[in-house]
């Protein structure tokens, strides 16, 4: 990569779109790099909402950082606080604590409208395909109203470009004036994907976009955030309760419980040979039609118990409570962050190099 | 155009792009709005026959209203000083008053009269109380409490006192009825804007909107607003006919448009003093009166019922209780409680008492 | 359940203060104030106006005229009138009991005649005489009170040759005058009670009767009479109860207009000559009595439902 500007793998469809994009805002020149620079970065993420009766620590410090052009997945059950990290990621939600870069921005030092510059950016597709688009709302100014909102293009210059975008993702300009019910699940998403790519974004965060489409449509749309990324160098932060979802699309993948990230590592391995007991149980929890080979059956780790409620979660390892390796360690310590290999790392004390010492 | 393909994992191949592409964009199609519309006014019409004659007769009325000068027989304040107190003749078609003016025209022009208050306080108090519960909804929080413990302030005086109240400190006149009327209803319809708008920012699409960066304004006109706007209407149809008995309660008090103006209210008054003697000088107006407001309460039932199940049970608080329906649920909450579980009753068996069967 | 009754007393008593304000804010924001408008049509002199100011303390700034008010309201003074120089106090006092006795009868009246119309067009449902009580009941609905008051003098006018005495009599004096003057109002302030609590007693009725529960008590031998007037009946109060809470607001306001038109001396009244009078004392103390009575007795029949009503009772998270 040559270029001194910011650098993004854009095909050529985006090509006057591009210059537009970087006139607004804070453009910071990137040094030449050899491999792709961190597009976003969270460290120690915490966010804690207070109700009359309890505090729900939704996220409690999640670090993460999305390379350009990559996916990183986060998976996780419900109530891990996947979807907080999503809001966080976008600033739809304020953080308790921690820090948020985009493309070395500090985002949580932003004002409005370096905020409103930015969300140009970064985009989000959800997970209710139907519900995340205006019912009384046709699908030109759907699509269209982010173009309208950052001023990108109107009139007869909009409908163009959402004719662009309504085709690149596989639907058509005869779908203009449409309304959101007269749609598909799939095809709907596909409406939120093409709204999410109107600004020609660098980040799009899918929180659990597939999830409420059946298998057979799951696979097209995620089939078209692959090409789109291929297409546009976009990156992902992609959340879903399905490992095999994940591990399809994401190049580094986080495991979340209870709002605490216990192990990383990239998608296949971590599939193959999870480390952490609560992958394990994720892993083991997919169902499996045929072993891989003879004789290599996964290990079975049969759940136990409840989820805990983030609202209450428990001292210590978190877990601990439905760990089958749970020490007397992990009730009352935090483990911390282990790295195992290289791009690896484990939040467990049965990884602790030090072994049980307790060194502080 | 699209087509799910359930077998292949493959995008459909996007069409390609022909050279003169912005001439093929298709326009806006003006007729499907129009059948849209259409296509409601029939359902409801078939739904609700009782509405729709209740439609019909309010059509009436607006026409007479409207056309007043060119239907009534005579000028409603021309005195006849030598037909006072006649009883119904040929010459004039429903008698005359004890200063000799046709009760036939002063009936058609107290119509207009109520008409014209009616629909002014209903559009004026509908606008107000919209805005106000739609801000104090979306924004939340300490402006939300404030304004709604005014609100509820104001409900809690009795509507009849509160209009005499105003009354007295602004004087009688069409203008200042219009101004009493208003202050009394405003807390209804900002009762039922607030609820909708709180239900409707929960929805995904207002989140979606916001990621897209779209500012409070935007939002609220464009997101907010049309998903709610229904249910404030329709609470409008119903609340005309309470503010039509309200402002012929003013005028019979003689604290409402002042006299010679024509008014059911006020013709009610003159009439007392001759019960025995020329009893028309009641009856007309009064029947005049009934009927107007049956109409609009059966158009109002009718609307009602056309709606959203959900909005339904707000729109029915409201008009039960004109006055007070959310502090009696704050001072008095068990008879809240008790009372929605007698509406809900009510409601789902449409006063029939006999629960309809669950669709097939 | 005294906690609870002390949260509803709590709000109540916020709510009254902010009416309190908001009355005042009102009276202020109009141009000119309450002597001046009265003097106006007197036609006094500019010092008389200012010495009139100044004894009802007019010259002072709203928050000191609030104040002020406020404090003679806790020693139990709630200004003079200015049209007859009596405290409002006592003007109040004396009118009260014929104003709670008009809104209590009402109340009664209406609900006993929408309880029998219910029960009876539930009972007899489907036949002519169900769809002719509906059909009285909807009409009563949409009528206002007072139009339904004129239409019943008008016709006992014409038909009887009869009105109502003039003279009040208070029902220990002679009450045969005041049964006959009390009967149209209480009739007509009750009508619209009625219509809606027969309404709800019907389809409240018929729902309970075609339930499970009354099918087993049916089913034991219990006589017809009987299910129908004590398991039936029994929600039905319930539901009248809901509906005077309901009604209350419309039911006080009536009083106004019922008591100006049969020349009853009431609060209603009372408010009403005031207006007429521009007496600025008078008004404000009723426009906040009104609201007083309306929350308490709001309050009130919120404790009696809650205790009435045993799926209320048995804790249900009250906030």
């Amino acid at each position: 990569m040559s270029d001194h500007h910011m650098t993004t793998t854009t095909g050529a469809a985006n090509g006057a779109l591009a210059t537009d994009r970087r006139a607004a805002h804070l453009a910071r020149p990137v040094p030449e790099r050899a491999e792709p620079a961190v597009l976003f970065e969270a460290r120690d993420l915490v966010k804690r909402f207070r109700t009359r009766r309890h505090t729900v620590h939704a996220v409690n410090g999640v670090s993460l950082s999305i390379p350009r052009g990559r996916t990183v997945g986060l998976v996780g059950e419900s109530g891990s606080g996947k979807s907080t990290v999503a809001r966080l990621a976008l600033r739809l939600l304020d953080p308790t604590s921690g820090e948020l870069y985009f493309d070395g921005i500090d985002l949580l030092r932003a004002s409005r409208r370096e905020m409103r510059a930015l969300r140009r950016r970064m985009q989000i597709v959800f997970q209710n395909p139907l519900g995340s688009l205006n019912p009384r709302m046709r699908v030109l100014n759907v699509v269209g109203e982010p173009l309208t909102v950052h001023r990108i293009a109107t009139g007869r210059q909009q409908v163009d470009r959402v004719v662009e975008l309504l085709e690149k993702v596989g639907l058509g300009a005869a779908d203009l004036y449409k309304f959101s019910h007269q749609f598909s699940g799939g095809q709907a998403q596909r409406i939120g994907i093409a709204r999410a790519l109107a600004t020609d974004p660098d980040l799009i965060v899918c929180d659990e976009a597939v999830s409420a489409l059946d298998v057979s449509v799951q696979a097209q749309v995620l089939n078209l955030l692959k090409r789109l990324q291929a297409e546009l160098g976009l990156s992902y932060l992609f959340i879903a309760h399905d490992l095999n979802v994940v591990r399809y699309m994401a190049d580094e993948v986080c495991v979340m419980y209870l709002g605490q990230i216990v192990e990383r590592g990239d998608g296949d391995t971590l599939f193959t040979d999870p480390r952490h007991p609560y992958t394990q149980m994720l892993v083991s929890a997919v169902p499996e039609f045929a072993p891989e080979r003879e004789g290599e059956r996964r290990r079975r780790v049969a759940p136990r118990g409840e989820p805990a409620s983030p609202s209450n979660p428990p001292s210590g390892c978190h877990f601990h409570p439905r760990c089958p390796k749970a020490t007397a360690r992990c009730r009352t310590e935090a483990p911390k962050v282990h790295r195992i290999e290289d791009g690896r790392t484990v939040a467990c004390h049965l990884y602790d190099p030090a072994g049980e010492a307790s060194a502080k | 155009m699209t087509q799910e393909n359930l077998l292949t994992d493959t995008q459909p191949a996007a069409p390609p792009r022909p050279a003169c592409a912005p001439a093929e964009a298709p326009r806006p199609p003006r007729r499907s709005t129009v059948r849209r519309v259409v296509r409601g006014v029939r359902d409801f019409v078939r739904a609700q026959p009782l509405g729709a004659t209740a439609l019909v007769l309010i059509c009436l009325f607006v026409l007479i209203a409207i056309l007043a000068p060119v239907v009534a027989p005579y000028d409603p304040i021309v005195q006849h000083r030598r037909n006072i107190l006649e009883p119904p003749s040929a010459e004039f078609l429903l008698g005359t008053d004890d200063l000799g003016r046709d009760v036939l025209s002063r009936a058609i022009h107290g119509a207009r009269t109520s008409l014209v208050i009616g629909v002014m306080t209903t559009l004026i108090s509908l606008a107000l109380g919209t805005a106000i519960g739609v801000v104090s909804g979306y924004f939340g929080r300490g402006l939300d409490i404030v304004i709604q413990r005014v609100m509820d302030a104001v409900q809690a005086i009795p509507g009849i006192v509160l209009l005499l109240f105003i009354a007295v400190v602004l004087g009688p006149s069409v203008r200042n009825t219009i101004i009493a009327l208003t202050v009394v209803i405003t807390p209804s319809f900002n009762r039922i804007a607030r609820a909708e708008t709180l239900r409707v920012r929960q929805e995904p699409y207002v989140e979606a909107a916001r990621a897209t960066g779209a500012g409070a304004p935007r939002i609220l006109t464009r997101h907010i607003l049309p998903n709610m706007i229904a249910s404030v209407f329709t609470l409008g149809s119903l609340i005309f006919a309470g503010v039509i008995i309200a402002e012929s309660a003013l005028s019979f008090l003689g604290i409402g448009a002042p006299p010679p103006t024509p008014s059911w209210g006020l013709m009610l008054s003159e009439g007392v003093r001759y019960v025995e003697r020329a009893p028309w000088l009641i009856v007309v107006p009064a029947i005049a009166l009934s009927i107007a407001v049956f109409s609009f309460n059966l158009l109002g039932d009718a609307l009602r019922d056309h709606l959203d199940p959900r909005v339904q049970r707000l729109v029915v608080q409201e008009r039960r209780g004109w006055w007070g329906r959310r502090l009696i649920s704050r001072l008095a909450p068990s008879l809240a409680q008790g009372a929605e579980r007698l509406e809900s009753t009510d409601t789902r068996t449409g006063g029939t008492g006999r629960v309809p069967d669950p669709p097939r | 359940m005294i906690a609870y009754a002390l949260r509803r007393l709590g709000y109540g008593a916020v709510v009254l203060v902010l009416v309190t304000v908001i009355v005042f804010v009102i009276m202020r924001l109009v141009p000119g104030d309450a002597v001046s408008l009265q003097l106006q049509e007197v036609g006094a002199s500019k010092e008389e106006a200012d010495a009139l100011r100044a004894e009802f303390g007019l010259d002072a700034p709203v928050w000191v005229q609030l104040w002020n008010w406020l404090g003679g309201v806790v020693q139990g003074d709630l200004g003079t009138s200015f049209y007859s120089r009596e405290p409002v106090v006592d003007l109040f006092l004396a009118r009260v009991p014929v104003t709670i006795q008009l809104g209590l009868l009402a109340i009664l009246v209406g609900s006993l005649l929408g309880l029998t119309i219910g029960v009876v067009a539930a009972v007899t449902r489907g036949s002519a005489v169900d769809g002719t009580l509906r059909l009285i009941a909807v009409a009563f609905l949409s009528v206002p009170n007072f139009v339904v008051a004129l239409l019943t003098l008008t016709a006992l006018a014409i038909w009887f040759a009869w009105s109502p005495p003039l003279v009040y009599a208070g029902p220990t004096e002679d009450f045969a005058s005041w049964a006959q003057q009390v009967a149209i109002p209480v009739l007509a302030l009750g009508t619209g009670g009625m219509a809606a609590v027969a309404r709800l007693t019907r389809s409240s009725m018929l729902e309970s009767l075609g339930s499970d529960y009354i099918r087993t008590v049916r089913a034991k031998g219990v006589r017809e009479k009987t299910v129908v007037l004590k398991h039936a009946l029994r929600n039905s109060t319930i539901a009248v109860l809901t509906l005077l809470g309901l009604e209350l607001a419309t039911i006080l306001g009536g009083t106004v207009i019922i008591e100006q038109m049969f020349g009853l001396p009431g609060t209603g009244q009372l408010i009403y000559q005031a207006v007429l009078d521009r007496d600025y004392p008078v008004v404000v103390a009723c426009t906040i009595f009104y609201a007083a009575l309306f929350v308490i007795m709001i309050i009130v029949i919120d404790l009696l439902y809650a205790l009435v009503d045993p799926r209320i009772r048995h804790g249900r998270a009250l906030s």
